[in-house]
């Protein structure tokens, strides 16, 4: 990396910062993951490494958190971006140098931040916990950059239209950016109270729903027909999902706090949207579902469309989930327990990464010009993330359904505690899997790097997949 | 930025203009990758409808209500007539209180109905309604929470004594503004959908690829 960091833009070969940001993101999953199942252990084992302030799971708790989101997830749509923007565009990266330097910066903030996170220099307030210097380093040198670069790209592009995925890697780092200013504004101006509540959630919304959500459907608009070779089902529902996403999405943040004292009015406004986000998750699973007409076998042949489409069906559980479990109805059972962690792993270790591994699985291969060097990892790799997650997420459902009835039924914390306990653990071993799964991801990728079969000119990596 | 009007859910474009899309459409990859100008499939507008209404339904307060004290007055008013007395079990005397009690408005029924209580319940909360009955209080603005009757979490507009009202109502603004956001939403949509060419055009992909 650091050979282009100082050399001249032509000089660097097209597709050099998304293999930087690729294997970035799949390292911070490595560790993201790697947390979580630290963390997961000391739930499960309370005796688990006691005795240090530093890995208590106060500490570490957000560590893991923010190393999966702003680590592998951010990370890793950042590499989309950085080769799906000038494919789509049939032109190259506006600057691969600018690029190199996003994912250098990215790397050093992001490392620094968790770290003073980890020895406790925090904001105090979930998702946006970055101390202010951090959150400034992320908007001037994280978010700046990469928005620079795929706007750029965009209206250097040599086509006339703007594919779909486009549209979202377009505005998704315009509102990330929006996003993180105006939901950090409480510790730029020092506001407190239910300012403070509702701009932090507002904050923890909009991360999900104006950046994760629509740029990993952004990848599935690529990767389905791009692999398929099936065109887009319909550009009409890629209209409705995009602005659906943006009017839809961006409003519920109240929802997160149905039993705050803020205005009933705003809480209704917010629940009725909340249940509107059925409307894009509508759109986005049919359109990609009957793109897939005549290619099923895809489904279970190709490892990009098994991630890809695995990750589109689980659109449909985890929007039912969102959709329905902020209402007032619902809310007062479900809020504050295991049940909210099912969902959020749902759509950051589901939906989102089922979409994301795809596509640097297919981004490296082809950048890389090299095959993968094991299908038979890769299968483990899914396999092993789906088992893992899939235990994770009902284990902690229930956890979360038991913890409701605790909560409602005022039964002592002690026996809901003790009562959990096996899902606890079962939690834990799903989360060991997805991180064992991981690691031989890593591997597999790097043996692909510097092992792979050279995949000839004019042929596309899935096209080879079972030529020895 | 050709317009007419003349057959809206046809298309909003005139020829000319759904011609240079068309051929746009038609003539340029996009990496690779082409689109189809299907249709919104109609399975797919019938959720969308679903979808809206269920929306208004299911967060309405009128829903997961906790049962208000003033529900039950009559109840307890019942509990010590003769008639109630003379009845031998207590299924049987709950059967007369609710048959005696109901309320003649639909959404106070719809209340009692979903909050059924059995005697035991009454039992524990006969002496808290009647204390709170002797001080003059609003019964609305108390919520019955397993054995205790107490002050209703919610607050709303203030009254006319600076303190916030209690009573959730099952309509508020922010319904009224969902309505127009959504109807907003659904003109902004069919008219970005209909400024395309008609869905019976078909793509031919073999131009470009």
């Amino acid at each position: 990396m650091f050979k282009y960091l100082f050399a001249k833009n032509e000089d660097i070969p097209p597709g050099t910062a998304a293999v930087y940001f690729g294997f970035s993101s799949i390292l911070w999953f490595v560790i993201g993951t790697g947390l979580g199942s630290f963390n997961a252990a000391k739930l499960a084992f309370p005796d688990f490494v006691t005795g240090s302030e530093l890995f208590s799971f106060g500490h570490m708790r957000q560590v893991h958190v923010l190393a999966v989101i702003f680590g592998w997830i951010s990370m890793a749509f950042a590499m989309a971006m950085m080769y799906i923007t000038p494919a789509l565009g049939n032109t190259k990266l506006w600057s691969e140098k600018l690029g190199v330097w996003n994912c250098f910066l990215w790397n050093i903030g992001l490392s620094t931040g968790l770290t003073l996170l980890w020895f406790g220099v925090t904001s105090g307030r979930e998702y946006s916990d970055f101390p202010w210097f951090i959150d400034l380093y992320i908007a001037s040198f994280i978010a700046l950059p990469m928005a620079i670069n795929v706007w750029m790209t965009i209206l250097t592009r040599r086509t006339q239209g703007i594919y779909t995925t486009n549209w979202f890697f377009g505005a998704g780092v315009f509102m990330i950016a929006i996003v993180f200013i105006v939901g950090n504004s409480p510790e730029w101006f020092n506001l407190t109270g239910l300012s403070e509540a509702y701009l932090t959630w507002w904050f923890a919304h909009n991360v999900l729903g104006l950046w994760i959500t629509p740029i990993a459907a952004a990848i599935a608009y690529y990767t389905v027909p791009k692999v398929t070779g099936n065109p887009l089902y319909s550009h009409r529902i890629g209209h409705l999902h995009f602005w659906s996403v943006v009017v839809f999405y961006s409003t519920p943040a109240a929802h997160h706090l149905m039993s705050a004292p803020l205005p009933e009015w705003l809480k209704s406004f917010a629940s009725v949207e909340g249940v509107l986000i059925l409307v894009p998750a509508i759109a986005f699973v049919s359109n990609l579902l009957l793109t897939m007409q005549g290619k099923w076998h895809m489904f279970v042949e190709n490892v990009e469309i098994k991630f890809t489409i695995t990750g589109v069906l689980m659109a449909i559980p985890l929007n039912m989930q969102g959709g329905f479990q902020q209402t007032r109805a619902i809310n007062w059972y479900v809020h504050g327990t295991g049940w909210i962690v099912a969902h959020a792993h749902l759509a950051l270790l589901g939906f989102s990464t089922f979409l994301e591994a795809a596509a640097v699985y297919y981004g490296l291969q082809t950048i890389l010009r090299r095959k993968l060097f094991s299908l038979a990892l890769a299968n483990f790799h899914f396999w092993f993330l789906l088992i893992g997650f899939s235990i994770y997420w009902v284990s902690m459902t229930i956890a979360g359904l038991i913890q409701g009835a605790g909560k409602i039924y005022e039964v002592p914390y002690i026996d809901v505690v003790i009562a959990e306990h096996p899902y606890m653990i079962a939690r834990w071993v799903g989360g060991t899997m997805v991180f064992t799964g991981n690691i031989v991801w890593l591997y597999n990728m790097y043996m692909t790097a510097k092992a792979g079969t050279e995949i000839p000119e004019g042929r596309l990596p899935h096209e080879l997949a079972y030529e020895r | 930025m050709a317009w007419k009007f003349d057959k809206p859910l046809h298309s909003m474009s005139d020829a000319e203009q759904n011609k240079k899309a068309c051929d746009v459409w038609e003539g340029e990859s996009l990496g690779g990758i082409a689109e189809n100008n299907n249709r919104v499939p109609r399975a797919v507008i019938w959720l969308m409808v679903m979808t809206i209404v269920t929306a208004f339904a299911v967060t309405n307060p009128l829903w997961g209500q906790r049962p208000t004290a003033s529900l039950y007055v009559d109840y307890v008013k019942l509990m010590d007539s003769p008639q109630v007395q003379a009845i031998a079990t207590d299924k049987g005397k709950m059967e007369y209180i609710v048959n005696n009690a109901k309320s003649s408005d639909s959404r106070t029924l719809g209340l009692q109905d979903r909050h059924p209580l059995t005697m035991d319940d009454l039992h524990v909360i006969k002496d808290q309604i009647i204390e709170l009955e002797n001080k003059g209080v609003d019964l609305e603005e108390y919520t019955i929470i397993g054995p205790y009757v107490q002050l209703a979490n919610f607050e709303g507009e203030p009254k006319a004594d600076g303190t916030p009202s209690r009573k959730q109502p099952f309509w508020d603004k922010g319904y009224t503004i969902d309505i127009f956001y959504v109807a907003y939403f659904c003109i902004a949509m069919l008219i970005v959908i209909k400024r395309l060419p008609d869905y019976s055009w078909k793509p031919d992909h073999s131009v470009a690829h």
